[in-house]
């Protein structure tokens, strides 16, 4: 068995080994003379190289592949077939795979956290025993319950407990001390029976069937489906209902669970507060208060930081399946790679914006909860009362959801190719270009020299980078219209976007820019706006898809 | 009309065809003036291709047996029985051929193969009598 | 009649020289095809002769590396649209989307063809019992080729490309699925192209026969003809050959004794010519099975 994960493996652990060598390279560099911009930006390379290669590795040796008859994630079936007691089959998967996890994360702290972020041994301990507890209970999850909708959910809610435990030593609140290590080896004692048990009953047939919670669905479904139109509009509005089934209500589906998550956890605090202290409570308590800006926060900023993760997902046009190849049944359409394209920008945006209507919704929800609190600090900040406040909501809102959205489609040309692995590594491209924003902005502050000579060039550098920008898209453009890739209208339709928004964010930066006093970054944030919306991707997006296509 | 195609005989299939219908024919069970299914109908009961049968129709109409017409969208055709005597023999030489090459292959003489045509003739009678 | 004359009917698939490498594999080596409207093209030949590449490169699924592949005079890569509209495909692994119900993938794939006539839709779903609440991951394998071929005729496309459609099912499906193409090649100017193992389908439905072996067009023409080009015979020795004959023109000798079957290509006359120049004579003859031609020119090296 071990043998066959190596086999079928091999590259992604030369990924893993290869990211690994890169890191020990960039963390010598940085100890051997790089400046401190430099610096910082490869000790975040070094983080997403983690991210990306160990990553890769906890998902291979989970274990798990795409049954063919149910088309999802399980246990390989075939192994259930041999001649082995299931309990061998877990405690030989879990821990051959908890052992090179371990041991690989070691590798990882000892070569590269030491020097990058000053990991102590203690912190190892505890750090590789939550990992271990998490890569159980990914692998439990992984070979149980045949749904895959309440698998994900059952995922991430496992996740972000035990980021929480992972935090919990680091807490301030000094009640939780003595609990960490019982509340880790519960967690750790309860995912081998868990796994044991989804894997017995699989092998039992338990599984087999729809269960009764999809019979449910597919019964709702059915008799919600009875109302609705017989016959689509437009093949774009079929392509349209097959991208959002299959990847768009994920963002708002994760978004919405967490925002209930949340505003549940939020509501429940609230009320035994409000019990404790009894009916003489103002609720303008600080540490009610405190309580509440981490929360939001936390939800401002996930539907971003997912949205950059999900675009090789995005891209994808059939979740489960593993290759970049186009599902026969979506080649065939008589559709251009343009059409196709845009169907999935459509659907990207029609995600972004449920999933910031959902946050929108849960903020409102935190609110209610805590009304006296938060208004009161809003009517600190306008004279004239919430309302102005909630209305200048409406454009930061938009500016998130065209965010979200950009976060989405850029670099959808480099997943929809015809080799997976440059998609992959756009997206390691992008966020080492996005964290390397960082150290740059730290240094124009620090340096005085750099910074001028940067201003000094600034607008020249953002008007070749917006020329370069339109050029590559004219051509792209052109070339796709030559081969037919795409219609002169989704052309329209892409740099209409393109303009409009782009003039949104342009505006709105401006306006604020006026409102702080500094009309001088009007023409720099400007450019900006339009520079950092994606136009010459999506351009080549419908050409990367045509060479997916006609191989 | 109930035909029989066989893939593993020798014959092409619009041959089979013609030469069940002309059996039929002789055999007394198609009659003059009865209808045979449209190309369409027979085609589809027989799983093969239109084309095959409307060829075997063509072959059939050509040496005379059935007449097509053009009737809404198919063809109705009758069974004829007269042809020119020229025509007829000229008809029956390729079986014939076909009949004495493997009489020789078998080392049958020719008197023992009339014999024989005797024999199968009799055997015909009594239903093309009816 | 429906005998079109080469120089009135338009190609529907006109390949012309069409060669293409895996690697170091050459899947394809120089071939053409040429399929007039109305016609019944039955693709035949070994697992891995090139079918399936030759028919993807039909639908512009794969690139061609040299030659050229046109379809109703276009090019399917440079213009999927014109192409791929007109064309209905059913694959031989059926890749059908499991999640989706049948009515959800009938309505799928009527939004893009404007053709699509929802009375013949629901008459074929009536006829193949297929229940459109159904997921499809949870149909038969019948039943799957049942769907594809449906979502596949129900457009009236001019040319309907079928690779394998009757592989893994049971007589029953597979007399449905032969019915229903040969309903569609009675339909004015519909042509019809499927790969096939079952040379009798072949045999029964298509008007030509093309055979590819190791990517090479080894055999091409009409149907009856082909077959009508070759003999099988049973060849008598008056000794027993000390070793297997080796007769010129012959794709297969096989036998035992004094008696050996042999698969000629050729006529009669040079049948006898060449079986007397070796000293035997022919005892038997009979017009093969395109199964045994197939099987006697894959066996040979020919």
């Amino acid at each position: 068995m071990l043998w066959e994960i190596w086999g079928r493996h091999k590259v992604k652990f030369f990924w893993d080994g290869a990211a690994l060598a890169a890191s020990c390279f960039f963390v010598f560099w940085k100890n051997h003379g790089a400046s401190q911009a430099v610096g910082e930006m490869l000790g975040c390379a070094t983080f997403f190289f983690f991210l990306g290669g160990y990553g890769q590795l906890l998902v291979c040796l989970c274990n798990f592949e795409v049954d063919d008859r149910t088309m999802q994630f399980s246990f390989p079936r075939r192994l259930l077939l041999k001649p082995v007691s299931t309990a061998w089959l877990v405690l030989v998967a879990m821990f051959s795979g908890g052992t090179v996890i371990v041991t690989i994360f070691v590798l990882w702290a000892e070569l590269v956290w030491r020097h990058v972020a000053g990991f102590s041994a203690s912190d190892l301990l505890w750090t590789s025993a939550v990992l271990l507890s998490f890569f159980w209970w990914m692998q439990a999850l992984a070979w149980s319950l045949p749904l895959p909708k309440a698998r994900m959910l059952l995922l991430v809610l496992m996740g972000m407990l035990h980021y929480f435990v992972w935090r919990m030593p680091q807490m301030r609140a000094n009640a939780f001390s003595g609990w960490q290590w019982p509340i880790l080896f519960a967690l750790l004692g309860s995912a081998v029976p868990a796994a044991w048990i989804g894997l017995k009953r699989m092998r039992q047939g338990s599984w087999e069937g729809s269960s009764r919670i999809s019979e449910l669905w597919s019964s709702v479904r059915i008799a919600s489906a009875r109302d609705r139109q017989k016959k689509f509009r437009s093949a774009f509005a079929a392509q349209f209902w097959l991208e959002w089934l299959r990847q768009g209500w994920m963002l708002p589906g994760i978004s919405a669970a967490m925002a209930l998550l949340i505003v549940a956890v939020f509501g429940a605090v609230t009320w035994v507060l409000r019990k404790v202290s009894g009916n003489s409570w103002s609720g303008g308590d600080p540490e009610t208060l405190g309580l509440t800006y981490p929360f939001i926060l936390a939800l401002l900023i996930l539907p971003l930081q997912i949205s950059v993760l999900l675009t090789p997902v995005l891209a994808k046009f059939d979740r489960v399946q593993l290759s970049s190849e186009l599902p026969v049944y979506i080649a065939i359409r008589p559709m251009t790679n343009g059409g196709f394209v845009l169907a999935k920008l459509v659907m990207a945006l029609a995600t972004s914006v449920l999933t910031w209507l959902v946050v929108a919704a849960a903020f409102v929800c935190l609110i209610l909860m805590d009304q006296d609190a938060l208004l009161s600090k809003a009517g600190l900040v306008t004279p004239l009362g919430p309302l102005p406040l909630m209305t200048g909501c409406v454009p930061v809102l938009l500016l998130l959801i065209v965010w979200t959205w950009k976060n989405l489609v850029d670099g959808i040309g480099a997943g929809l190719n015809r080799y997976a692995w440059i998609g992959l590594a756009s997206v390691y491209w992008r966020m080492i270009f996005l964290v390397g924003l960082f150290p740059l902005v730290e240094t124009a502050r620090t340096n005085v020299i750099f910074r001028e000579t940067l201003l000094h060039w600034l607008t020249t550098i953002l008007i070749a980078c917006l020329a370069a920008k339109i050029a590559v898209a004219i051509a792209a453009f052109g070339w796709s219209l030559r081969r037919n890739a795409i219609t002169a209208r989704a052309i329209g339709w892409i740099a209409g976007g393109w303009l409009v928004c782009g003039l949104f964010v342009a505006g709105y930066a401006g306006h604020v820019c006026s409102a702080i006093h500094q009309p001088g970054l009007r023409l720099w944030v400007a450019l900006g706006g339009f520079l950092i919306l994606p136009l010459a991707d999506l351009a080549i997006a419908p050409l990367a898809l045509a060479w997916n296509r006609h191989r | 009309m109930q035909l029989r195609i066989s893939i593993q005989d020798g014959a092409p299939i619009y041959q089979q065809i013609v030469e069940q219908v002309k059996y039929l024919v002789a055999a007394g069970r198609l009659k003059p003036g009865d209808d045979v299914p449209p190309i369409r109908v027979l085609a589809e009961q027989l799983r093969i291709n239109p084309n095959t049968v409307a060829r075997a129709y063509l072959e059939l109409e050509r040496e005379g047996i059935v007449t097509m017409r053009q009737g809404f969208g198919t063809t109705v055709a009758q069974v004829k029985k007269h042809l020119p005597r020229r025509e007829k023999l000229r008809l029956l030489a390729e079986p014939a051929d076909v009949l004495l090459t493997n009489a020789h292959h078998l080392d049958v003489g020719l008197e023992e193969v009339v014999i024989l045509l005797h024999e199968r003739d009799a055997a015909m009678q009594p239903k093309s009598s009816k | 009649m429906k005998f079109p004359s080469p120089s009135s009917a338009e190609a529907v698939i006109a390949v012309s020289g069409l060669s293409r490498h895996f690697g170091t594999k050459t899947a394809l080596n120089d071939v053409s095809v040429f399929v007039t409207r109305g016609s019944v093209l039955g693709l035949v030949g070994e697992n891995g002769a090139g079918k399936t590449t030759l028919i993807k490169h039909l639908l512009g699924s794969l690139k061609a590396q040299a030659g050229s592949v046109r379809l109703f005079g276009l090019d399917p890569v440079r213009d999927p649209v014109g192409v791929l509209g007109r064309v209905g495909y059913l694959s031989e692994r059926r890749d059908l989307p499991g999640w989706m119900r049948v009515d959800e993938f009938m309505r799928y794939t009527q939004a893009f063809y404007p053709a699509w006539d929802e009375a013949y839709a629901g008459q074929l779903l009536k006829q193949f019992q297929l229940d459109p609440a159904q997921k499809i991951k949870s149909l038969s394998q019948g039943q799957q080729a049942k769907i594809g071929l449906l979502t596949a005729l129900a457009y009236r496309p001019e040319l309907l490309i079928l690779d394998e459609p009757s592989s893994g099912l049971d007589p029953v499906v597979r007399r449905d699925i032969l019915e229903a193409i040969i309903r569609i090649v009675a339909e004015e100017g519909r042509t019809v192209l499927f790969s096939s193992h079952l040379l009798d389908e072949v045999e029964r439905v298509a008007d030509h026969v093309i055979m590819l072996q190791q990517g090479r067009v080894v055999l091409n023409g009409r149907t009856d003809e082909v077959r009508g080009e070759h003999i099988s015979a049973v060849l008598a020795f008056a000794e027993p050959p000390a070793k297997t004959p080796v007769l010129a023109g012959a794709h297969a000798v096989a036998g035992y004794g004094s008696e050996w079957r042999v698969l000629f290509g050729g006529s009669h006359l040079e049948l006898e010519t060449a079986a007397v120049s070796i000293g035997a004579r022919v005892v038997e003859e009979r017009t093969p099975t395109l199964d045994e031609i197939l099987v006697a020119r894959a066996g040979g090296k020919s």
